[in-house]
């Protein structure tokens, strides 16, 4: 960098920035209701999150009996041996697991959208494959941490998600370093071309991809 | 991670509770403990400790109350969602950071998309009354500032802003930001470049 921007420059700069940064430093207070409002969020999802198996050991949602509404292109998905979204069930946050309804009762559930969240269940095909990870907005794309695990069929790799509603982009990593999207799914594109798979929770239940 | 956009939120990243903290007693540590542990109100106390100075980047980057407001919210939450992939917990201030950050990008692009549809005006009358706005003629060179400082590239903003307002070296950019140092000081360069020229005839000598 020396060779672009020499020392000499990046005083001059920083002079000049300092005159600028010096108004930008002011303090900034958060809105008086911002803790209050994120606080109302925080307590919903977090009975479900954060909730120990000791202290409610009847009704994590892990323990759960929920529906699983697989895609009709789930099947395609599997003989062609790649990833795909396959399975949604809905669970209401903060009460008794109310997703024991079939598909239909799922989508007239009458939840405000803060207060629930979908469980979905990501399905990955690759009899090659060593390690499976999903990253995506909802783990901040962190590498590692929702571990997809190997199935009952041979090359099926499965994890189970808790999502909120809206829409939420996500991606695969095979073997710790291939990126894969899903082809199936919706594309979504960043600033610098890389693909990503896009899937849309429905406050009433409904998964789009 | 996503190598090109999202950067992996890393709790060795710089810890900013140090200097900017002002909540005292309970550690980072202890309260996200205390949250995993199911004492979801403990969330609370990171929220007071870094709401304010997480507001100032957000407000800074975005120009708007409202959308760091809006940007700050989605940030925390998702903080709050992933505190379990936050290996060093005292470490969480530059771990939620690096959220913040990530986040303030995307409302960023929201930005320019809403302001290919929507006239400026809208945001010149959202910044009017805003709460703590000050009288026109208070705001003369720092209004010229930060309109200047809106009309530079996102990238470059972000840079300038870490670099010069928030003061962090270029390597606790890099790790913030995900992007090399070289990348760096060149979009501060650019940064200072663009700024100079917009605010040519706001300082004098």
């Amino acid at each position: 960098m020396g060779d672009i921007y020499d020392d000499k420059a990046q005083v001059q700069d920083a002079a000049f920035a300092e005159r600028v940064a010096a108004s930008l430093r002011a303090p900034e207070h958060a809105h008086p209701s911002f803790e209050k409002r994120l606080m109302e969020k925080v307590l919903v999802e977090g009975r479900v999150l954060y909730k120990t198996a000791a202290s409610t050991p009847n009704n994590s949602w892990w323990r759960t009996e929920w529906i699983i509404r697989i895609s009709p292109r789930g099947g395609v998905a599997i003989a062609a041996g790649i990833a795909a979204v396959v399975a949604l069930s809905s669970i209401a946050v903060g009460s008794r697991i109310s997703a024991r309804a079939p598909q239909a009762a799922i989508s007239a559930q009458a939840a405000p959208a803060r207060d629930t969240v979908q469980v979905v269940r990501f399905v990955f095909v690759d009899s090659g494959a060593s390690s499976v990870a999903l990253v995506g907005d909802f783990n901040e794309w962190t590498r590692g941490s929702t571990q997809l695990k190997r199935s009952g069929a041979p090359g099926v790799w499965t994890v189970s998600v808790p999502l909120t509603p809206g829409r939420h982009e996500y991606a695969f990593i095979v073997d710790g370093s291939r990126w894969v999207a899903d082809p199936l799914a919706v594309k979504s594109s960043d600033d610098f071309g890389t693909e990503s798979s896009v899937i849309r929770i429905g406050s009433a239940g409904k998964s789009e991809t | 991670m996503k190598p090109t956009r999202a950067v992996e939120a890393n709790c060795d990243a710089r810890d900013i509770s140090a200097s900017h903290s002002p909540v005292t007693g309970t550690s980072d540590a202890e309260l996200i403990a205390a949250v995993l542990a199911g004492d979801i109100e403990a969330f609370s106390g990171l929220v007071r400790r870094y709401q304010d100075t997480c507001t100032r980047f957000a407000v800074r980057m975005l120009g708007s109350r409202v959308d760091a407001d809006d940007a700050l919210q989605s940030a925390f939450m998702r903080a709050f969602r992933g505190l379990r992939s936050c290996k060093d917990p005292n470490r969480f201030g530059g771990w939620l950071y690096q959220i913040v950050i990530n986040e303030c990008r995307t409302y960023a692009t929201r930005q320019r998309r809403r302001e290919l549809r929507f006239p400026p005006a809208a945001e010149a009358i959202e910044r009017a009354v805003a709460p703590g706005s000050e009288p026109e003629a208070d705001r003369d060179v720092g209004g010229h500032i930060e309109r200047a400082l809106s009309m530079l590239p996102t990238e470059q903003r972000e840079a300038f802003l870490l670099k010069h307002v928030e003061e962090m070296s270029y390597d606790e950019m890099a790790e913030m930001t995900g992007v090399s140092v070289p990348a760096l000081k060149m979009r501060v360069k650019r940064a200072c470049d663009g700024l100079r020229d917009l605010l040519e005839g706001v300082f004098h000598g």
